[in-house]
């Protein structure tokens, strides 16, 4: 057994050799796991930056968004990152409170997205909006509001989130407290009898979904699209809820003790380009930031009528207190 | 019981220098984890928020309690079953019982609601799987097999004299589990059952999937949740500190309770059967674990078949294998070591306090949060100025090693205390060094047992999902980890594909491992 340990100090020494004879730059991105995987869109970008930067592109995935900035905050000065990407707008300003993310200094005027962008220090990357996901062979009548969802029959069965540990979880509590405001905790004790399960992370969720455990999970508009492209399977569809929908814009930021700054706001720019944001779709099923025309692929739903937002100010002051209202309501 | 200085036992200055050594890195090791937490916390405000504290700890007791005691019951009565009868595919079936245990916890939840959910195959019976009932459900699943694979070995281990001789007295059933099991047994469930409970206790993905909400949770989540989303390391650290201090106390207790073992020998083929109404309890205790254990596990099996094609062609999936086997490898072997050490230094050691003291720092590694474990490694690295690339590899082989120890303990220990005790006259009189005392009487004793501990660490390590979520990178993935991330980017087919491959391992390993490690020490002797 011990002849394992030279064998894997040589593999990782030649690793390390080989990262110093590169005399390209690195750009180093922190980012969730399944965007820097295999079948996520961090190959295509990589190999679609590399053509014209002049560098290397380096995906380190973490568990997940927030684990990415969590790693970086413990990094401090000293971090390898450059770039922290897939944070969404539920923690913008806790990210920004953090200090450690730099002015990008760029403009995003031809985006699509649910509202102007503004946003002085991150730039958009992908977007979607929260829905609950259902499979038309099993759910004939989808409930189309969540009014309509707590009078279903205790039977009916949905899966969230939690809100502590997963983004979408953490989406939904907004959502509902953008829809309905001090009711909120109403809503929540309202769907108490049909929450079968809170999951960790999406993963999870959407996994006893599938395994029919519940019928609809909190997932994506654009859940159904992956299941009609990836899967030939036109079976699945998201509840149209008349309150309206809630986005969820996932973001990057340049950190400050970055060493290549030019070359990170190349790519934030160089990413809401239609040749990048043409990856996005079919492999993080997140609709594009940009207008990419025909390459969207038609299974992609249309935008919804109603989308809700809240300020960024309240969420990062009142986030912790929703939360806490609304696992008292359902526990 | 035990007098002082009991001229039976060897002295072994060595062993019990090197036992203490290992306690003690042990415990400065969890110590320095914490410490480092704390110090990157200092200047940090505390966030403030809203933790119920005292229904935390309360809804954990009980659940894992209630996870315990069953695990234990089921156990012994699987154990009993399984020591009794003889039949074709025996050591297949006790293969995959004990893998339960270091399957990833996500793989049998998943399996349990195949068989048990609403829409599977017993889903029209209509039994509640979600909720406190389920999550006790997975853990005895996990844990009660397992529990039957450690008390079975001792079963298995009664000296073939004690059954003549009982045989001869023509005990009833009940005479027989009372005088001959259980003193074989006893000496192993408080360890046993201190590690059930503080498994279940530290619970985590499980009790998430299955808790059914807000209602059913674990410190565990609350720990994760002030370091994930708050950011609140010290908060973590006090939370983290209750749930050493709740989980200290077990082990101190069951250190308490243990009597020391006594006898040991060769296993024995049993001829000796049991009364006919005996039998039938046997069979029908053995059916209903085979449907409640081993259905989901088989389920498993078939859930993953569908996506096998896909996976075996990709080559991040035979990284994923490489990369798992030497690290499960590589942490089997650590185990192995560290083990043999302390428990032969907990032999040796003739003071009750010296034998706690012993045990308890590997233990307490247990019940260490695995989110703080990995945030106190990574900021720990990075204090040395180590690049967490590089030490990912040996952080995740240690990390699992020591997460193994207790079971190695709670395996190694009772046969070695046996030994010392049964056959430490004749090594006095013999004027055995060490050494030779190890070679020639103790380790082809313990050798199918080392098999076991290589074979639980080595899975323990293949399952794992704790410690390598915040080491991993895209080059260091291991088989879980590819499994989490497929489920991440919808392809669940291949993740049922990867957790039936894992499985298929786990099961391979459990049946080879200790027979090989068996027939090794055959061959010496």
């Amino acid at each position: 057994m011990l002849r394992f340990a030279p064998l894997a100090l040589a593999a990782f020494l030649s690793l390390t050799a080989a990262a110093v004879a590169e005399d390209k730059p690195t750009l180093t991105i922190y980012t969730y796991d399944s965007f820097a995987a295999d079948y996520g869109p961090g190959p295509g970008l990589k190999a679609g930056f590399e053509k014209t930067c002049g560098c290397t592109l380096s995906f380190v995935a973490a568990d997940s968004s927030i684990g990415a900035l969590r790693k970086v905050q413990l990094e401090g000065a000293t971090t390898p990152a450059d770039i922290v990407l897939g944070l969404d707008t539920s923690l913008t300003g806790e990210a920004r409170a953090t200090g450690l993310f730099a002015a990008h200094g760029l403009t995003f005027d031809k985006l699509s997205l649910p509202a102007a962008w503004t946003d002085p220090d991150f730039a958009p990357v992908d977007f979607g909006y929260f829905a609950f996901v259902y499979d038309k062979t099993k759910v004939k009548t989808p409930p189309n509001s969540f009014e309509a969802l707590i009078n279903e029959p205790a039977s009916f069965k949905i899966v969230l989130e939690d809100p502590r540990s997963d983004t979408p979880g953490l989406g939904l509590v907004l959502w509902i407290k953008a829809a309905y405001g001090d009711k909120a905790a109403d809503i929540w004790k309202g769907l108490k009898p049909h929450i079968a399960t809170m999951a960790r992370s999406w993963s999870d969720a959407y996994g006893l979904f599938l395994k029919g455990e519940a019928d609809m999970a909190l997932s994506y508009t654009t859940s159904p699209s992956y299941h009609a492209i990836a899967e030939n399977n036109p079976n699945y569809a998201y509840a149209d809820f008349s309150e309206g929908f809630y986005p969820q814009i996932e973001i990057a930021g340049i950190l400050k003790s970055s060493q290549h700054q030019d070359l990170a706001k190349k790519f934030l720019s160089w990413l809401v380009t239609s040749d990048a944001q043409a990856i996005i779709p079919t492999t993080n099923w997140m609709y594009p930031v940009t207008a990419i025309g025909d390459k969207l692929p038609a299974a992609f739903p249309a935008a919804p009528a109603k989308v809700l937002a809240l300020d960024e100010k309240t969420i990062t002051a009142d986030k912790a207190a929703w939360i806490d209202e609304a696992l008292a309501a359902i526990r | 019981m035990l007098q002082s200085a009991d001229p039976a036992i060897p002295r072994r200055p060595l062993r019990l220098i090197g036992g203490a050594a290992i306690a003690f890195a042990v415990a400065a090791l969890i110590g320095t984890l914490f410490w480092s937490i704390l110090h990157a916390a200092s200047g940090q405000a505390a966030s403030g928020s809203g933790i119920d504290l005292g229904y935390l700890i309360y809804i954990t007791t009980l659940q894992a309690t209630l996870s315990t005691v069953l695990s234990l019951i089921v156990g012994i009565a699987l154990a009993w079953a399984l020591n009794r009868l003889r039949f074709p595919g025996r050591s297949l079936l006790i293969g995959l019982f004990a893998s339960a245990i270091v399957t990833p916890g996500l793989v049998v939840a998943f399996g349990l609601l195949s068989v048990w959910g609403r829409s599977g195959w017993l889903g029209g019976l209509g039994i509640p799987i979600f909720g406190l009932g389920g999550v006790v459900a997975a853990h005895l699943i996990l844990d009660g097999a397992f529990a039957a694979r450690i008390l079975l070995a001792r079963l298995d281990a009664i000296p073939d004299t004690r059954l003549k001789t009982g045989q001869s007295l023509a005990l009833s059933p009940w005479t027989r589990f009372a005088v001959i099991d259980w003193p074989a047994i006893r000496g192993t469930l408080p360890g046993l059952a201190a590690i059930i409970f503080l498994l279940a206790f530290t619970s985590f993905p499980i009790v998430l999937l299955l808790g059914g909400g807000p209602a059913v949770q674990t410190l565990e989540i609350a720990i994760y949740s002030a370091v994930r989303l708050d950011f609140d390391l010290a908060l973590a650290v006090r939370l983290a500190l209750v749930q050493i201090g709740i989980c200290a106390a077990i082990i101190l207790a069951s250190a308490a309770l243990a009597p020391i073992s006594a006898s040991l020998d060769r296993p024995a083929e049993p001829r000796w059967r049991d009364a006919r109404v005996a039998r039938t309890l046997q069979w029908s205790v053995l059916s209903l674990c085979i449907l409640g254990f081993a259905a989901p596990l088989f389920a498993t099996l078939l859930d993953g078949i569908a996506g096998l094609g896909d996976v075996l062609h990709q080559a991040a999936f035979w990284n994923a294998v490489a990369t798992s086997l030497w690290i499960g490898a590589a942490s089997a072997t650590l185990t192995l070591v560290l083990g043999i050490t302390l428990a032969a230094a907990r032999a040796a050691s003739l003071s009750r306090a010296g034998r706690t003291l012993l045990s308890v720092p590997a233990y307490a590694y247990l019940a260490v949060p695995a989110v703080t474990l990995a945030l106190g490694a990574f900021i720990l690295v990075r204090d040395l100025g180590m690049s967490t690339g590089f030490t990912a590899p040996i952080v995740v082989v240690v990390a699992n090693a020591l997460l193994a120890l207790p079971f190695a303990m709670a395996t190694l220990a009772p046969p070695l205390e046996a030994i010392t005790r049964s056959r430490g006259k004749l090594i006095r009189s013999l004027d055995l060094v060490g050494t030779r005392q190890f070679l020639e009487v103790e380790w082809p004793l313990i050798a199918r047992d080392a098999g076991l501990v290589v074979a639980l660490s080595f899975c323990f390590s293949l399952g794992d999902l704790g410690v390598i979520a915040l080491f991993g990178t895209q080059d260091f993935t291991t088989l879980p980890l590819l499994m989490v991330r497929a489920l991440g980017a919808y392809r669940t087919h291949d993740a049922a594909a990867i957790a039936a491959l894992m499985l298929v391992l786990t099961v391979a390993a459990f049946v080879a491992l200790p027979r090989l490690i068996e027939r090794l020490a055959d061959a010496r002797a």
